[in-house]
């Protein structure tokens, strides 16, 4: 049995194909992945050796950033770098996500006082400065980078748990809802199955958005002393650790603190363009 | 009588929550101590204690207790206002953040002055011409802007303003023999009490460009916001109704489309406030200025254990209360904030 042909607004039939910005968007956001995944394996061996001869020498046709204050590539060391600070805030995304879905299923499936509990919780949790929070917990399990990752996923849950939440329960009224606990499903199977597979929209147009925000964060952590330690290659601990020499050798600080800026802005770029395609009656905000 | 019984209602509830934030933090602390890798009367104490003062320490702390009766203890120092002793400055931790903190409240006040005259002014205006040419340049600047990391935008400005240009100071918060008596701890107040206009424009010197960094990252927001709301409002019937009556399109814009498009940026700007305050850590390092943001900074990087969380402790107090006291300021000032507060009382 074939669906009817039914004529399609104009206006829904234009939404194929991609402008020039986003796809402009897209090549960046595949650019800094594939870096991020092959980067290490170009790289020469010499960036992990200091070769102070050649210490704090301009952009030149071979050392194309210039080198740090230990002689090293700074081009390089960003390749080098693009996977720990990406791999990092995949990382810590994708942990504090697993924590949110976790809090709101249970807030939506669970009994009221459990539910009211939990949004309690989250409230605290969205009342408080989340960068300090996690640089506490940073700082108290020991600087490390994966200190920093472990206290930004246990800083980083309250939004997605929130709005996850409040779309479950939106969810939870749709007829088909009902129909599966007509015929017997338990709530287990009820949730999972049913409830949070079509909730997940509101993360898939978070993901994006959130990695930016992550890329930030993780390089302030470092940049204050509780995240990666040098000679971490990460991009936030490379800017610390150059720090001192910006009036000498400007590219050393310049390059990573770009480099974070362009990561940043291409995922929150996605997230946005990722919005608009889901909700058109965004476009032009 | 009714709106008064309305008032203590919504001030309870949200004082309640304020409490309830405050208790969560408090334990959290608790957590990153029970966290902390070796023996806390150690670190407590401080590298070169004798056994003889770690024991005291552990003494002092009841760390032999069970972890329940810690908790107790640790959360009736903290209502005691014991947030802890720096092993550093050899001061309790309360002491010593309170000496800066009006230093960082007088940056996070002018960098907000900053963020709304820049981005409100802007929003209407990109807003208003909505595709055009300072539109489309506002708003990459506003990606690019809210995109960078504010310690290095703080790095790059301080290089380029502050060493090649030399336009303002590299760091500080004045100059060589422009201080004055310290009265609120806040620089260009204590300039203006002692009459010192010299150095009351020679702290605002020293201020502008930390001011400005911070306040960059959040005029992003703000720009967004205004221009999204105002773009929705410019849309209206209203709107058109204002025009056809021929209104100025200063006086459409300025006395109508405006205050029905406020309400996200009061609400925003809100919770800015207290989020600035935790920014605030990254640009005062970077400009070598005082404040409770400075000095975490550097009990990170000393190692100072206590000295971290306890400002972890008083930061987050610090945001709680800015956002309680912004709260009841929006419920005095915006009607409709108040409507949809109050009336919710019904319910």
């Amino acid at each position: 049995m074939t669906a009817p042909a039914i004529a399609q607004p104009a206006t829904a039939r234009r939404k194929e194909g991609f402008s020039t910005f986003e796809i402009f968007v897209f090549t960046l956001v595949i650019a800094l992945l594939t870096i991020a995944v092959f980067g290490p394996f170009l790289a020469p061996d010499s960036i992990y050796n200091s070769d102070i001869a050649n210490s704090l020498m301009p952009p030149s046709a071979t050392n194309w950033f210039g080198t740090d204050d230990q002689g090293r590539d700074v081009f390089w060391r960003l390749i080098v770098g693009a996977q720990t600070t990406l791999l990092s805030a995949f990382l810590v995304v994708t942990l504090y996500s697993l924590i949110g879905v976790t809090l709101a299923t249970v807030a939506a499936a669970g009994p009221r006082w459990l539910d009211e509990g939990l949004m309690r919780i989250t409230d605290i949790g969205l009342a408080l400065p989340g960068m300090i929070v996690a640089l506490g917990f940073a700082a108290a399990m020991g600087a490390s980078l994966r200190s920093a990752i472990i206290a930004m996923a246990i800083t980083g849950w309250p939004i997605t748990a929130r709005m996850l939440r409040g779309i479950m329960r939106q969810t939870m009224e749709q007829p088909f809802v009902a129909g599966a606990q007509v015929l017997g499903v338990s709530k287990w199977r009820l949730m999972t199955k049913h409830v949070l597979p079509n909730s997940l929209d509101v993360l898939i147009v978070k993901w994006a958005g959130d990695i930016g925000t992550t890329v930030l964060v993780l390089a302030s952590l470092s940049f204050i002393g509780v995240g990666a330690q040098p000679p971490s290659a990460e991009w936030g601990a490379t800017i610390a650790a150059a720090r001192g020499y910006v009036s000498t050798a400007w590219w050393t600080v310049v390059a990573p603190g770009a480099a974070v800026a362009i990561t940043s802005i291409a995922f929150g770029l996605l997230g946005d363009i990722i919005q608009v395609r889901r909700d058109p009656s965004l476009r032009g905000n | 009588m009714l709106a008064f019984r309305a008032y203590s209602w919504f001030l309870s509830r949200r004082l309640g929550l304020t409490l309830l934030t405050l208790w969560g933090l408090a334990s959290l602390v608790f957590l990153m101590i029970k966290l902390m890798p070796g023996d806390e009367a150690q670190m407590a104490a401080g590298a070169d204690a004798s056994a003889a003062q770690i024991e005291a320490v552990r003494e002092r702390l009841g760390l032999d207790a069970p972890v329940i009766m810690q908790y107790l203890g640790f959360l009736g120092r903290l209502l005691r206002g014991d947030l802890g002793t720096s092993i550093v400055t050899l001061q309790p931790v309360l002491a010593d953040l309170e000496k800066v903190l009006p230093s960082t409240l007088e940056l996070v006040v002018i960098a907000m002055l900053l963020n709304l005259a820049v981005a409100i002014p802007a929003g209407i205006v990109a807003a208003y011409r909505q595709g055009g040419v300072f539109d489309t340049t506002s708003r990459i600047t506003a990606v690019m802007l809210g995109g960078m990391p504010a310690f290095w935008l703080a790095l790059v400005l301080q290089y380029v303003l502050g060493s090649v240009w030399r336009v303002v100071p590299i760091s500080g918060q004045q100059g060589y023999g422009m201080n004055s008596p310290v009265v609120t701890g806040a620089p260009t107040l204590d300039a203006l009490i002692a009459g010192n206009f010299a150095g009351f424009f020679d702290t605002l010197h020293h201020i502008v460009l930390p001011a400005a960094v911070l306040a960059a990252l959040f005029a992003t927001q703000i720009f967004r916001t205004l221009r999204a709301a105002l773009l929705g409002v410019l849309r209206s019937d209203f709107i058109m109704a204002v025009r056809a009556k021929g209104a100025t399109a200063r006086h459409m814009l300025v006395r109508h489309a405006l205050p029905n498009s406020l309400n996200p940026v009061l609400t925003l700007s809100g919770a800015q406030a207290g989020a600035m305050i935790g920014s605030a850590v990254l640009v005062e390092t970077v400009f070598a200025r005082q404040g409770i943001g400075a000095y975490m900074f550097n009990a990170v990087a000393q190692k100072d254990a206590f000295a971290v969380l306890g400002s972890v402790m008083f930061i987050g107090t610090v945001v709680c209360l800015v956002n309680l006291i912004v709260d009841i300021l929006q419920l005095l000032v915006d009607p409709r904030i108040r409507a949809a507060q109050l009336g919710s009382q019904g319910q």
